[in-house]
């Protein structure tokens, strides 16, 4: 091998940045985790507000939901990197990836809720109301313990496009895996290396859970198969 | 004291108009039944009762007490949501299609209201549910659920399910219309038993049968209104109104 993927191109590679690709991909990891967590929070309140009766609930729902899924996620990054500042507050990196990350994609997971509640039978909604349900006993007990089932497929799917979605970072430099990789081929004129094992790292988190994605799929279609005309 | 009282109820659907001026008075421990053609009205008037829909107008008393009062599909009367949802609680309904909750087992669709409204103990609401499942006839099936059940048996678990909140009046929105033929007398067997202990009920059904064996009232519905009512063989051996007529000969 000779160019950009000459054997000692990977083995300065390794030796000398491979503690630093390590804690990148952990950083990686982590700001994927707290920004899932906090889009999954944001799907469940902003999905069961899209349902509600409540005009003004539905309302603020579908502003929350139309802003996130129609503005890049890199002019949000961007303006809570430059912008924000300016008006006095400063946020880390970090803290700017797992909020806006978490905002975008918990708009994209509310969807998925909305639809997993309207593919609920309205005689479920009816049956615990005439029971004096309130509509968010309605949700918590008997609503969205059915859907679970079918909104987990799609939003691992998402889970995925989170993940993937960090690399933006690398543009504020958010030190994670993008950014390192990107940085030293920049200081070392050294690419191949940093970006081939950058790519691999990205597929080691996203392909068990894009294989986990099908898995669920196939699983819910058969117990939706099972559950048949009762529905 | 009349249970259920209704004055002038009106109801529309967009441009259709589903229930045209219902008065309706319903006495302690009486069996309503009501009959008519598809698309009279008559399970409106039931969803109308307990607010799984609203009026566009008149008035509704549960107990003596005015619950509801609307012109125009607006609130005249200002009531407390709470008061409401206490109100509402004191009227069972029962499905035509069951609505079992399908991820719970039978007992525990009998007992998830119970702790969830009335904040009963699990061990409370858990005996409450036994003994209702054991007078349904459904005991042995209470760790069962629904998808492993016949519609029968759903539709027992369901009686038993509203049973739970200790309503004083029962709505039952055809109960065996979706039921195969043979499954049918078990569900007609336990309502009649619930009649028998006093039970004010309210009746959607095509079954002339328990209308004429049950009913204290027979009310015949066409096109949003009370047509004719009566004790049910008077309705039934000599109904006055021609549509009432017609509609007996269609059934039978």
């Amino acid at each position: 091998m000779s160019g950009q993927f000459a054997s000692e191109r990977w083995i300065n590679f390794f030796t000398s940045y491979g503690n630093e690709m390590l804690q990148a991909f952990l950083r990686t990891l982590s700001i994927s985790i707290i920004a899932l967590v906090l889009a999954l929070v944001l799907s469940i309140v902003f999905g069961v507000m899209s349902m509600s009766k409540n005009g003004l609930a539905r309302a603020i729902s579908r502003v929350y939901v139309e802003f996130f899924q129609n503005m890049p996620l890199l002019i949000l990054v961007f303006v809570c990197y430059n912008l924000f500042p300016l008006i006095n507050i400063t946020l880390e990196p970090f803290a700017i990836g797992c909020i806006i990350i978490g905002l975008y994609h918990g708009a994209y997971i509310a969807e998925v809720v909305r639809s997993g509640i309207m593919s609920i039978n309205k005689g479920q909604f009816e049956a615990a109301y005439s029971q004096g349900f309130t509509y968010l006993e309605t949700m918590r007990y008997i609503i969205l313990p059915q859907m679970l089932t079918i909104v987990l497929p799609p939003t691992a799917v998402q889970a995925a496009n989170l993940v993937k979605n960090t690399s933006v970072l690398a543009m504020i430099a958010g030190h994670e895996i993008m950014y390192a990789a990107n940085s030293y081929g920049y200081s070392t004129l050294n690419y191949g290396p940093p970006l081939v094992t950058a790519g691999i790292l990205y597929f080691i988190i996203c392909f068990p859970i894009s294989t986990w994605a099908k898995k669920l799929e196939r699983k819910r279609d058969i117990a939706l198969e099972g559950r048949g005309g009762e529905r | 004291m009349s249970m259920i009282k209704t004055e002038n109820i009106h109801k529309y659907f967009g441009e259709n108009h589903v229930l045209n001026g219902v008065d309706l008075e319903i006495a302690k421990s009486e069996v309503v039944c009501v009959v008519g053609p598809s698309g009279s009205g008559k399970s409106t008037l039931l969803r109308c009762l307990n607010r799984l829909e609203r009026i566009t107008s008149g008035k509704i008393y549960i107990e003596g007490k005015l619950i509801e009062h609307r012109e125009s599909d607006k609130n005249i009367l200002k009531i407390d949501p709470k008061e409401v949802a206490k109100m509402c609680s004191e009227l069972g309904m029962v499905f035509q299609r069951f609505n079992l909750f399908p991820h719970k087992t039978a007992l525990e669709n009998v007992t998830i209201a119970q702790e969830t409204v009335k904040k009963t103990s699990k061990e409370i609401a858990e005996k409450i549910g036994l003994d209702l499942l054991e007078k349904v006839g459904m005991a042995e099936k209470a760790n069962e659920y629904p998808s492993r059940l016949s519609g029968g048996q759903q539709q027992r678990v369901a009686i038993a399910r509203a049973l739970a909140m200790e309503p004083k009046i029962m709505l039952f929105d055809e109960p065996t219309s979706a039921l195969d033929p043979e499954l049918v007398g078990g569900v007609l067997e336990i309502m009649k038993q619930l009649a028998l202990d006093g039970m004010t009920m309210m009746v959607v059904t095509h079954e002339m049968g328990f209308a004429r064996e049950v009913g204290s009232r027979l009310i015949f519905m066409d096109e949003g209104a009370i047509i004719e009512e009566g004790t049910p063989d008077e309705v039934f051996m000599n109904p006055k109104n021609d549509r009432t007529r017609d509609f007996f000969k269609s059934i039978l």
